[in-house]
């Protein structure tokens, strides 16, 4: 999780690039998609309008002409005299009544002509309950239940009008028949306005199709309805005889309002409804398209689809290809900039990729090189100085112990202890001799033992001899060569201060080596410490006794400085018995 | 940056190749329903008379679904006029698109289609066999030797009365046994007299009484050849005319103007007898009310006719396959039913009362049950009697044609035109008109 986390983290520039181009290429192609699909389908409904509302127009032309050939032939009955007589006369004798009816079939005859294109049938019935059919398959009913039926009814509420009604045997409660659409007409008596007759002219819901069945297709439908919303003529047959109220509404307002078309959703379908009014019929012409069947045959939804995703999918693989490229050589280089603390500033960067990755990189190894130069040098010059600080304490004879040392010879003068003196003076000459040369020098373990010897003999002249000092040195150890005054400081510290307490004690030197390593070890028996832990002595409050400048303190830094990390000194000390300082050195010899 | 292009021109390409296919759908698919070779198992029918003509299909559509249950026969109805002028639309456009693969044909019409358009109609020589049938049905059917249609109803005439009418005007059906028309005549005023019933129906417009005397008495509108009118010298036409006339003279006729007007008018009891073919049988009987009311004499004869006979065709009609998809299986249809099913004409007779022209069939039971409607006779037995007295006309070509002519000529003649000058003048004008 947390290696997935850093991983990321050092992603953060590469997803961030990614993601915008992600959502930008998809933003882009899925809108213009959309405008573009939006577009033509206004293009779509624009061309869709005029087109269709011609085809509307065509529709309503042959329609009206259907009408123009029923209305010569409702004229031609109500002039015909013959007619009228065969319709309107009593009972007489058989020739009389033989010659109504052949002159009222001629007359028929020729008025069928009218409308001999197209299938209909005329049916007459007359108030003195003769009656015509020219086809007697369209009606079932029998002649005195089409005076009594709906058709006749709202007929002669308005005589002088034809008018187009709906007719299903089914709503008549027989069974079986098809849907018709009837044109009654009363037929009345001009001057005197009495009514002497009904006219029908039946077609077949299936015959009135043909005018407009050839326009229709899949999705593109016609209907042809009322004012009450019945559909009485549609291509599409399970919707003849269904009431919608919508539909009729919406032709109205379209025809009203002068509207191309409308979008609406009938029946369920999202459709673009084309009306158009048939006032010789006063029905409603519908044209109505499926959007989604319509829509569909223009634009291949999927082939759409496919193709915008195959173009991301496209642009998007190209776009990771190329912004992984910029990213990773970017993120490589923060990632070893973040970490250019650790290992000594010794991240150097591979110098590869692009161009400006390429010249960061040479820019940022430069840097790391001068640097390190600076570093260098810096930590020499702090060697140096420290080296010549050391020096300076080194050659800082304590001028305290000079005086004490020369007091104590005068008084050694004056006891009468010649020899003693001159013993004295020579261990001081011999001391002061080793000390004040360079500061750098390394001497011998030997000529380190001798020296010793030189200032414990001072000090046991000065102080007396109740403490007493061994030295054991490994043979091998002689010629090992150490910094000057590396042990003298330790020896200086025991006498002066682990005694205070105890009267006299004695201080152990010892000397060996373990493998290439040194060992010098001062061990007294003096008082001890409590507290021992940070491997220094407390300093000593007065300078007094010291012989140099360099306290137990600088050894320990004075050797790291001289030989590095894994030498110096330790020191452990139990109160009452003593303390243990123990000093590592590489041995080195000539 | 090169891969890159290559995956957009690809693309590219892609979309052109896909938006071009996706008009090319539609159309093709509004083939018609039997456009797919001889051995269509979908065939469509036209008749007319869902009394008679349909019902009889929808029977022989039963006896062949038996033995052939993939066949889907289509029966549609039209009336007569129409499956002439839709026949005759489509014959002349010299297209068979929209024409069904079997159409009913009544006989007088039969000669007008098998002459002028012989290669429209399929021979049915090899499936079945003229001799099976009434002789007077070979005539009309066949064409130039080849038997084209499959005969169906007889057109076997009768006199169908009332003899409770005729009981209350003082007559029994003995009586009218061996009448003549002018003796019919006056029967029915005597009936109108009795009862206030008319004797007869008839339709100014249809002069098929004509027909039926004409041919009773052996002769037809044309002369043999089937193409002359034989109007003018026409005795049996001439007394025919004077009978008409007569009737009406005497004011015994109801009118009529159309199939329905005629069956209401027995059916409601207004007229006292129908003289017309057998096929008015299932007519008569669906006003059960009327039961033992009816009994059927033979035809009267035309009294100044020496070869009239009390016997006479009226209408009948058969079957004929049309040179379309589909012919092999319409033609099988008609072979297996009314070409040869004894068993299916017994049902045709029981179920709906028609009356077929197969010989073989007459020797089935049905054919010699009495008829309890009529009050026992055995009405089959006397129309198969008659039907062997027809005596045999050429219909020829023009009959409604000739028709057309003399219902001008019969009002001219009703309205006082001397007779031989009304004949001689639809004489005159049907030489000019068919010519």
């Amino acid at each position: 999780m947390r290696r997935f986390w850093n991983a990321f983290k050092y992603q953060r520039l590469f997803t961030k690039i990614f993601l915008v181009m992600v959502i930008s290429i998809i933003a882009v192609s899925a809108l213009t998609s959309l405008t573009t699909i939006r577009m033509s389908e206004r293009l779509f409904m624009k061309t869709f309008s005029i087109t269709n509302s011609k085809v509307l127009y065509q529709i309503k032309t042959s329609i009206e002409s259907f009408n123009y050939s029923i209305v010569t032939a409702a004229n031609n009955i109500l002039q015909s005299g013959s007619i009228k007589s065969f319709l309107t006369e009593g009972e007489s004798d058989s020739l009389t009544v033989a010659k109504t009816y052949y002159s009222m079939n001629q007359q028929m005859k020729r008025i069928q002509s009218n409308v001999d294109a197209y299938e209909v049938g005329i049916t007459l019935v007359g108030m003195n309950g003769r009656n015509y059919a020219t086809d007697r398959t369209y009606f079932t009913l029998s002649t005195e239940e089409l005076k009594h039926h709906r058709l006749t009814l709202t007929t002669l509420l308005e005589p002088k009008r034809l008018m187009y009604q709906y007719y299903n045997e089914k709503s008549a409660g027989g069974e079986g028949g098809e849907p018709l659409l009837v044109a009654t007409k009363a037929l009345m008596e001009r001057t005197t306005g009495g009514i002497y007759g009904t006219m029908y002219v039946t077609i077949r819901e299936r015959e009135f199709k043909q005018f407009y069945t050839n326009f229709t297709s899949e999705g593109n439908d016609v209907l042809i309805l009322n004012r009450d919303g019945i559909i009485l003529s549609s291509n599409r047959e399970e919707l003849i005889g269904q009431t919608s109220e919508e539909l009729v509404r919406h032709a109205e307002e379209i025809n009203d309002t002068g509207l191309d078309y409308r979008q609406a959703k009938v029946f369920g379908n999202d459709s673009i409804l084309v009306a158009d009014y048939l006032p010789s019929y006063d029905f409603y012409l519908v044209n109505m398209i499926d959007k989604n069947i319509a829509l569909n045959q223009i634009f291949d939804i999927k082939t759409i689809v496919l193709i915008c995703v195959m173009i991301v999918s496209a642009a998007l693989i190209i776009v990771f290809l190329i912004s992984r490229q910029i990213t990773k050589s970017l993120t490589l280089f923060v990632r070893r900039m973040s970490n250019v603390t650790k290992h000594d500033f010794g991240n150097y960067m591979n110098v590869t990729g692009s161009y400006e990755i390429r010249e960061l990189g040479k820019a940022y190894n430069y840097m790391l090189d001068e640097l390190h130069a600076y570093i260098d040098r810096l930590v020499e010059t702090q060697r140096h100085q420290r080296n010549a600080e050391l020096a300076a304490l080194q050659r800082q004879i304590n001028p305290h112990f000079l005086y004490n040392t020369l007091a104590s010879v005068k008084m050694l003068v004056q006891q009468g202890s010649k020899e003693k003196a001159a013993e004295t003076i020579n261990a001081l000459i011999s001391l002061l001799q080793n000390t004040i040369s360079n500061v750098s020098e390394t001497i011998t373990v030997e000529e380190e033992l001798a020296n010793l010897k030189n200032y414990v003999f001072i000090n046991h002249v000065r102080y007396g001899g109740r403490i007493r000092v061994d030295y054991f040195v490994m043979p091998d150890c002689m010629q090992a060569r150490v910094p000057k005054l590396i042990i003298q400081p330790f020896i200086e510290n025991a006498f002066f201060h682990a005694f205070n307490k105890k009267e006299e004690g004695f201080i152990h030197v010892l000397i060996s080596s373990e493998g290439h390593t040194l060992i010098c070890e001062v061990v007294d028996n003096g008082d001890g410490m409590e507290g021992v832990s940070d491997n220094t002595l407390p300093n000593p409050k007065s300078k007094r006794q010291l012989f140099t400048g360099i306290g137990v303190i600088n050894v320990h830094e004075r050797i790291k400085l001289l030989y590095g990390e894994e030498y110096g000194v330790t020191i452990s000390s139990q109160p009452g018995e003593g303390t243990k300082v123990r000093v590592r050195l590489p041995k080195e010899t000539d | 940056m090169k891969k890159a292009w290559t995956l957009l021109l690809a693309g590219m390409l892609m979309l052109t190749a896909c938006s071009s296919n996706s008009s090319n759908q539609e159309g093709s698919s509004n083939a018609g329903g039997s456009d797919t070779g001889a051995a269509a198992k979908e065939i469509s029918i036209w008749a007319w008379d869902p009394s008679f003509n349909i019902a009889a299909l929808e029977i022989a559509k039963a006896a062949y679904a038996d033995d052939n249950p993939d066949a889907k026969i289509n029966v549609i109805e039209y009336a007569q006029n129409d499956v002439i002028q839709k026949m005759n639309t489509g014959l002349n456009s010299g297209t068979t698109k929209g024409l069904p693969n079997i159409v009913l044909i009544e006989d007088y019409r039969a000669q007008s289609f098998l002459q002028a358009y012989p290669d429209m109609f399929v021979d049915l020589s090899t499936h079945i066999n003229a001799g099976d049938f009434a002789e007077y049905k070979i005539g009309p059917t066949s064409h130039d030797g080849k038997q084209y249609g499959v005969p169906f109803d007889s057109g076997v005439t009768g006199l169908y009365v009332r003899t409770d009418y005729l009981e209350q005007a003082g007559y029994t059906l003995e009586d009218l046994q061996d009448i003549t028309w002018n003796e019919y005549i006056e029967i029915g005023k005597a009936v109108k007299e009795k009862t206030g019933k008319n004797m007869i129906s008839l339709d100014p417009n249809d002069l098929g009484i004509l027909r039926m005397m004409a041919q009773s008495a052996g002769s037809w509108v044309l002369k043999e050849d089937g193409t002359t009118p034989n109007l003018a010298d026409n005795a049996a036409l001439k007394e025919a005319f004077e009978v008409y006339k007569a009737m009406m003279e005497n004011n015994i006729v109801r009118m009529h103007s159309d199939w329905s007007q005629f069956v209401a008018g027995f059916n409601s009891g207004e007229v006292a007898s129908v003289p017309t073919g057998n096929w008015i049988t299932p007519s008569i009987k669906a006003e059960a009310s009327q039961a033992g009311k009816w009994a059927i004499a033979p035809l009267p004869v035309l009294a100044n006719q020496p070869d009239s006979v009390h016997a006479s065709n009226l209408g009948g009609s058969s079957w004929y396959v049309l040179n379309v998809p589909g012919s092999e299986t319409a033609a099988d249809f008609l072979a297996k039913t009314f070409g040869s099913d004894v068993e299916m004409y017994q049902k045709l007779l029981t179920d709906i009362g028609a009356l077929g022209t197969l010989k073989e069939a007459a020797a089935g039971t049905a054919y010699e049950k009495s008829d309890e409607f009529f009050s026992g006779q055995n009405i089959v037995a006397d129309f198969a009697k008659w039907t062997e007295q027809i005596p045999n006309v050429n219909y020829g070509m023009h009959t409604y044609a000739i028709e057309d002519i003399l219902i001008v000529e019969m009002q001219n003649y009703l309205n006082g035109k001397d007779l031989d000058k009304a004949l001689a003048d639809a004489q005159a004008q049907a030489e000019a008109q068919l010519k």
